[in-house]
Order: structure tokens, then C-alpha cells, then sequence
């Protein structure tokens, strides 16, 4: 009886594989897909990403450089065959990118292009005859990466890099015609006009530079120009006195490096990289980057964990959207920037002044890929 | 309290239903998975060691498992649910908790399994397994798991033989009661150093772990072990291949997402269940037929 019993016992054993197996499909979403030569994508892949609500890359190559398309199954309606080779062609100050198909996709999708150069902005433009169609924003650690967030098809369009913000938001060029800065800056870029007025109002300390070594909570000179840090103990609010900062939180470098990433936090990676979109919100004078941080995101719900680190006197971001440290990589994390600057101490000792633009990067290469100066 | 039949198959099969058990109980991490494996170490557990094992089971499991349900929020932060925030600006998340529970439930299951590891494997029993293979390691192991319990009573004897000469641990001043201590103490531990060589010593003049040295055992591989054999290596490879395709599969983090129950996924809970229920099943067996043997007596 008992040599039945495991006869019967085997026979369901067989069953349960060939009824598991039947699951695995032909192609496998989790690795990039080479585009074939005349790059055309069909239906059914889409709708095998839309059925598994998956990632899905794909990659190709012109003019001896990569491109990928990271396409999101949650962002899929309607699907068709869609050809999703382009041509890459360099120009004298930028690049040129003519797409092969002539209707619009559908639905977005997120075109990266690898150059062979650095370009030292971080963000560009897509010309098409002279008018704006896309955005770009740039990432990458030695060589460029061009995010472009394709909606709508234009036969082709040059990208070129936006003008360098970085060599205005120093205090140096400051003393440029304050008439320019008003006329220009504040309709387009917030960023440069409110610095002017700042400088004079706040009773912030800023570095001369002069410093050499490091300070008691290791951390190195900071440089010429930019605050200096505050100490939490030392720090006074003031709930009389309430003013404005930009805040941003976006995690793009994950969508240029979904290889590396955790797998199970695929599901958490928004489209467009963006978990909070800039947002002007209110803080009493004399708060932190961290304190404003916390309160916005317990305003608007989005998980945060942050550690206390005594020898850095400042708090640590772990984890912002359960997007965590090293989830995409051992370089990876959160970093912060503000008015275009990472400051090289602790988010807890930066004490914000009216009007400024705090955004808050993933980066996948230790800050290299989000446009962070210097080394380590 | 029943005759643990199971404990007088051969060694081989007691040890590799534990390998498998208390693998199975490391590996899996689904809910489901672990309440089979709880309840049938538990049962296992009361059925071998009775009442004693059931005010175990109350005094320090259910407190433990509570403990790390607590414990591990204030640690890890984790997860898509937040519930409220903590003073220092961290959320409480569900995911946290539930993990908590996860982890307490695996620690007093593998507690438990341990347990009557501990009444089955008896040393003899793993020395009769690996005494060939690794001598060295294997006495030592032996001599270690035996050393809690022969420690134990040995410090109840010494603790006697003081109080009878006037050294009292439990009367007297705090001063004199702690002297009494450290010195009681202190001959356990010569105690237990002059006890390892010795058996060390003893065991190497009686020549073990030499070659060509053979050993006494009583121990048999026949027809029931066999079947036993092929049923709990059937269960392991079953279960490592559900394991492989991910039958059992549940994450907590960010979000709790788990494998569906059907058709395709039951099969492996009713077979985990199988082999972690296998020695009760057997115990019960041979129990029935004791019973029908003194009835018709």
C-alpha cells in the first residue's frame, strides 16, 4: 500500500511542475530587450508589460551611441506595434534625434540616450524648428545620459544643453546688473532672483573659504561662498516669522539603472522619477532642510526614515518612498541640493533662508549622476 | 503523554527530518507556512514532554513572539502602511509588525523544534552519525549540547554538599551570600574543565577516532526505515522545488504581497504540513497498535 501511496505522491509531484512551468512565458521582462534591426516592437510585448504591470527596457544603439526606452506597464492603455528605433546624430552643440515612427506612441515613455561626453548642465532642451518640444534632464556620473519624457512625436529635434545656472547661482557673478535678474530670472528661473534679496535680509554666515581642514563633526571646508553649517542645539525657531522654500523629492538615476534595483521595489518607482513635484511650502525661520523634509512628507503622506548620526551631528536619510540606501546599487542614496548645490554637510545643519529651492535626488553613483561637483 | 515511537527509528531518518524541519522553517516565510510549521512542532513537542512543555509554550514563547512583534517597529521602518509617527519623526508601518510577528513566530518555532531535537537526537545517536566522518567535531558537539543539563545537576549537588558544611546561598548576610556564590561558582568551573579533558582523555585511550576502530551500536536501517526514508526525502525535494517556484512566496517590504492560494500552490502547503506532522502520525500509529495488541492479550 505504502509503495502506492508514493507512486500516487510522485504523479502529483509531476503534475505540480508541469502546472508551474506553463507560467514562464518566452520573453523575460526583467532584462533589457535589444531592439531589432528595423526596430519594431510588437503588440503582443506590450501587452505582455501591461498584463505583468511591468518595467520594461529596451535598448539600441546609433552613431556608436545607447539608447534605452523604459517603458512602464502601469502608464499602458491601448497598445499597437510601435517602432521605437531612432537616429542619433551629433551637431556642433548638441545632438540631433530623428525618431522612426510617425505616430504618437500612445502612452509615455521614457527615452535615455547615453553619450560619449559630458555636458555640464543638468538639464537641456529639444528644439523642433526653433520651438521647445521637450524637457531633458541629465544624469549620468562620467558620460551624459539625456532623459527625455516622450509624449507626443516630432519627426526629429536637436537637444541642446540649457545655459549653465551653476556659474550664476554663485555668489560670485551676484553683482551682474540686478535689472537683468528681474527681468529675465524671475519669470523663468526663481532660482537666481530671490538670491540678491536674501543675502542682505538673512543673518546667515557664509563661508570665506579660508578655512583649511576639517571641523569637530568631520566635515570638510565648505566652500567659499556657501553657508556655513548650523548646529541643531544651536538652532532658534521662530514661529512669528513664516517663509517659503521650494521642495522637491525625485528619484530619476533609478530609471537609468533598473538593473540594479532591488527588485522587489520595482512597483515604487514612479514613471517620471518624481515623488513630489516641486511644491512652495511654508517653515518658520530657523528650521533645518531635515525639519522641513519630515513635516512635508508627513503632510503629504510619503514614507521617510531618517537615523541620527552623532558624528556628523546631522540627521540621515535612509529611506525616502521605502526607496532606501543601496536599494539600486552600493553607491546608491539620497542627497540633497540647494539652489544647485550639494552641501557637503548633513541636512539637519542647513538652515534654510526665505525663498529657496531644496530638491531631494536618488543617486545610483554616490552623487555623480545628479550633478554633484567634486570628490570624494 | 505518548511513547515517542519516532525517536527509535534509525538515526539517519531522525536526523534528516529535523535537517529538513528546521530548514523549512528558516527558509519559509509565509504566514501559512509558518502556522503549519508552529502547530505541528507544538504538537510534537506536548505529545513527547507533556504538561511541562505546555507552561513552557505560555511562559516564554507567547511572551517572545509578542516581543518581537514590539521590538521590531522601533528598529525598522519599513513599508507602505503608515499608522502614526514615532517622537523622533519615524512612522510605525503594518509591514513592521507583521514582520515582528513573522520573525517571533520562526524563533519559537525553531525553539520548539530544537527542543525535541534535543529528546531524539541523543548523543550517542549523533556520534553513531558522524563519529566517522568527523570525529573531532562530533564529540565535541555532543559534549557541548550534554553540558547544560550536566552542568545543571552538578551545581544542584555541589550547592547541596556546601549548605550541609555551612556555606548557604539563601540565608545570611548579602556579603556572605555572594562569597558563597563566587565560590560555588568557582568549583563549577574547575569542575567543568577537569570534566572536558577527562572525557577527552578517556575517549582518546579507548582509541576514538582512529581508523579501523569500530563502535557498538543497536542501530538497524530496515523495512520501515526504508519507507520512512523515501517519504521524507520525497517531502524535502517536493518542497524545495515549491520553494524554487516560489509557492511559498510572501514579502513584507515595501508592501505585504504574496502567493496566491490555488491549485497550482496548495498541494505544497498539505505536504509541508505531512512531513512536519510525520513523527505524531507515526507515534499515534504505534500507539493504536499497542493498544490492539494488549487487548487481545
Amino acid at each position: 500500500m505504502k509503495r502506492i501511496l508514493s507512486l500516487i505522491l510522485t504523479f502529483v509531484l509531476l503534475l505540480s511542475f508541469t502546472a508551474c512551468s506553463g507560467n514562464f512565458a518566452q520573453v523575460d521582462l526583467k532584462e533589457p530587450i535589444a531592439l531589432a534591426d528595423d526596430g519594431i516592437v510588437e503588440r503582443d510585448v506590450f501587452e505582455k508589460i501591461k498584463n505583468e504591470n511591468a518595467i520594461a527596457t529596451f535598448t539600441g544603439e546609433s552613431s556608436e551611441m545607447e539608447y534605452e526606452w523604459t517603458i512602464f506597464g502601469s502608464d499602458l492603455k491601448d497598445t499597437k506595434d510601435v517602432n521605437l528605433s531612432i537616429t542619433l546624430e551629433k551637431t556642433e552643440k548638441g545632438i540631433k534625434i530623428k525618431f522612426s515612427e510617425t505616430e504618437d506612441f500612445g502612452f509615455p515613455a521614457l527615452l535615455s540616450v547615453h553619450l560619449n561626453e559630458k555636458w555640464k548642465v543638468d538639464s537641456a532642451t529639444a528644439f523642433d524648428d526653433g520651438s521647445a518640444v521637450y524637457s531633458v534632464s541629465i544624469t549620468g556620473s562620467k558620460t551624459s545620459i539625456l532623459n527625455i519624457s516622450v509624449n507626443k512625436i516630432v519627426a526629429e529635434c536637436e537637444v541642446l544643453p540649457d545655459d549653465t545656472k551653476q556659474t550664476e547661482s554663485t555668489p560670485s557673478t551676484e553683482t551682474t546688473a540686478p535689472d537683468n535678474d528681474d527681468k529675465d530670472s524671475s519669470e523663468t528661473n526663481k532660482t537666481d532672483s530671490y538670491l540678491s534679496d536674501v543675502k542682505d535680509s538673512d543673518n546667515r554666515v557664509y563661508s570665506d573659504g579660508q578655512n583649511k581642514g576639517k571641523d569637530k563633526y568631520e566635515t570638510d571646508p565648505v566652500p567659499e561662498g556657501k553657508p556655513l553649517p548650523v548646529e541643531p542645539e544651536d538652532q532658534e525657531f521662530d514661529k512669528k516669522k513664516t517663509y517659503t522654500c521650494t521642495f522637491s523629492i525625485e528619484c530619476s538615476t533609478i530609471l537609468n539603472n533598473l538593473k540594479e534595483l532591488d527588485p522587489d521595489k520595482r512597483e515604487l518607482v514612479p514613471s517620471n522619477g518624481v515623488i513630489l513635484a516641486p511644491t512652495k511650502v511654508t517653515f518658520y525661520e530657523g528650521e533645518s532642510v531635515f525639519d522641513v523634509l519630515q513635516r512635508v512628507c508627513k503632510e503629504k503622506g510619503i514614507h521617510m526614515e531618517s537615523s541620527w548620526t552623532p558624528i556628523y551631528n546631522s540627521a540621515y536619510i535612509e529611506g525616502i518612498h521605502n526607496l532606501y540606501e543601496f536599494d539600486c546599487g552600493e553607491l546608491s542614496g539620497w542627497m540633497y541640493r540647494v539652489n544647485g548645490w550639494y552641501p557637503n554637510y548633513g541636512c539637519s545643519r542647513y538652515q534654510l533662508v526665505d525663498g529657496e529651492v531644496v530638491e531631494w535626488r536618488y543617486t545610483c553613483d554616490l552623487g555623480n549622476d545628479v550633478g554633484r561637483e567634486g570628490t570624494w | 503523554m505518548m511513547r515517542d515511537s519516532f525517536s527509535e527509528y534509525h538515526p539517519f531518518n531522525n536526523f534528516l527530518y529535523f535537517v529538513l524541519v528546521i530548514g523549512f522553517s528558516l527558509a519559509l516565510s509565509h504566514p501559512l507556512a509558518q502556522g503549519v510549521a508552529l502547530v505541528c512542532a507544538m504538537t510534537y513537542i506536548i505529545s513527547i514532554d507533556g504538561k511541562k512543555s505546555v507552561l513552557f509554550l505560555l511562559k516564554y514563547c507567547l511572551p517572545m513572539v509578542l516581543l518581537t512583534a514590539f521590538i521590531n517597529p522601533a528598529f525598522n521602518h519599513e513599508g507602505t502602511t503608515i499608522l502614526m509617527y514615532f517622537s523622533n519623526g519615524n512612522p510605525l508601518t503594518l509591514e513592521s509588525i507583521l514582520y515582528g510577528f513573522s520573525a517571533g513566530t520562526m524563533l519559537v518555532t525553531l525553539l520548539l523544534w530544537f527542543a525535541s531535537f534535543n529528546r531524539v537526537m541523543t548523543s550517542d545517536k549523533f556520534i553513531y552519525l558522524f563519529g566517522k566522518v568527523i570525529p573531532a567535531l562530533s564529540l565535541v558537539l555532543s559534549m557541548s549540547l550534554r553540558f547544560v543539563p550536566k552542568f545543571k545537576s552538578q551545581m544542584a549537588t555541589v550547592t547541596e554538599a556546601q549548605r550541609s558544611i555551612g556555606r548557604d546561598v539563601s540565608s545570611g548576610s548579602l556579603w556572605s551570600r555572594t562569597k558563597t556564590a563566587i565560590l560555588i561558582f568557582s568549583i563549577m568551573i574547575t569542575w567543568a574543565l577537569e570534566n572536558a579533558i577527562e572525557t577527552a582523555d578517556s575517549m582518546k585511550s579507548r582509541g576514538y577516532g582512529l581508523k579501523g576502530r569500530t563502535a557498538f551500536s543497536i542501530y538497524r536501517f530496515d523495512e520501515r526505515d526504508k519507507y520512512t526514508f523515501v517519504w521524507l526525502a520525497f517531502c524535502g525535494l517536493f518542497l524545495l522545488s515549491g520553494s524554487l517556484l516560489s509557492a511559498f512566496g510572501f514579502k513584507y517590504f515595501p508592501n505585504v504581497r504574496y502567493a496566491a492560494l490555488d491549485m497550482t500552490t496548495i498541494p505544497f502547503y498539505c505536504v509541508y504540513f505531512a512531513l512536519c506532522i510525520t513523527p505524531v502520525v507515526l507515534n499515534l500509529k504505534e500507539e493504536r497498535k499497542w493498544k490492539t495488541l494488549v487487548s487481545k492479550m
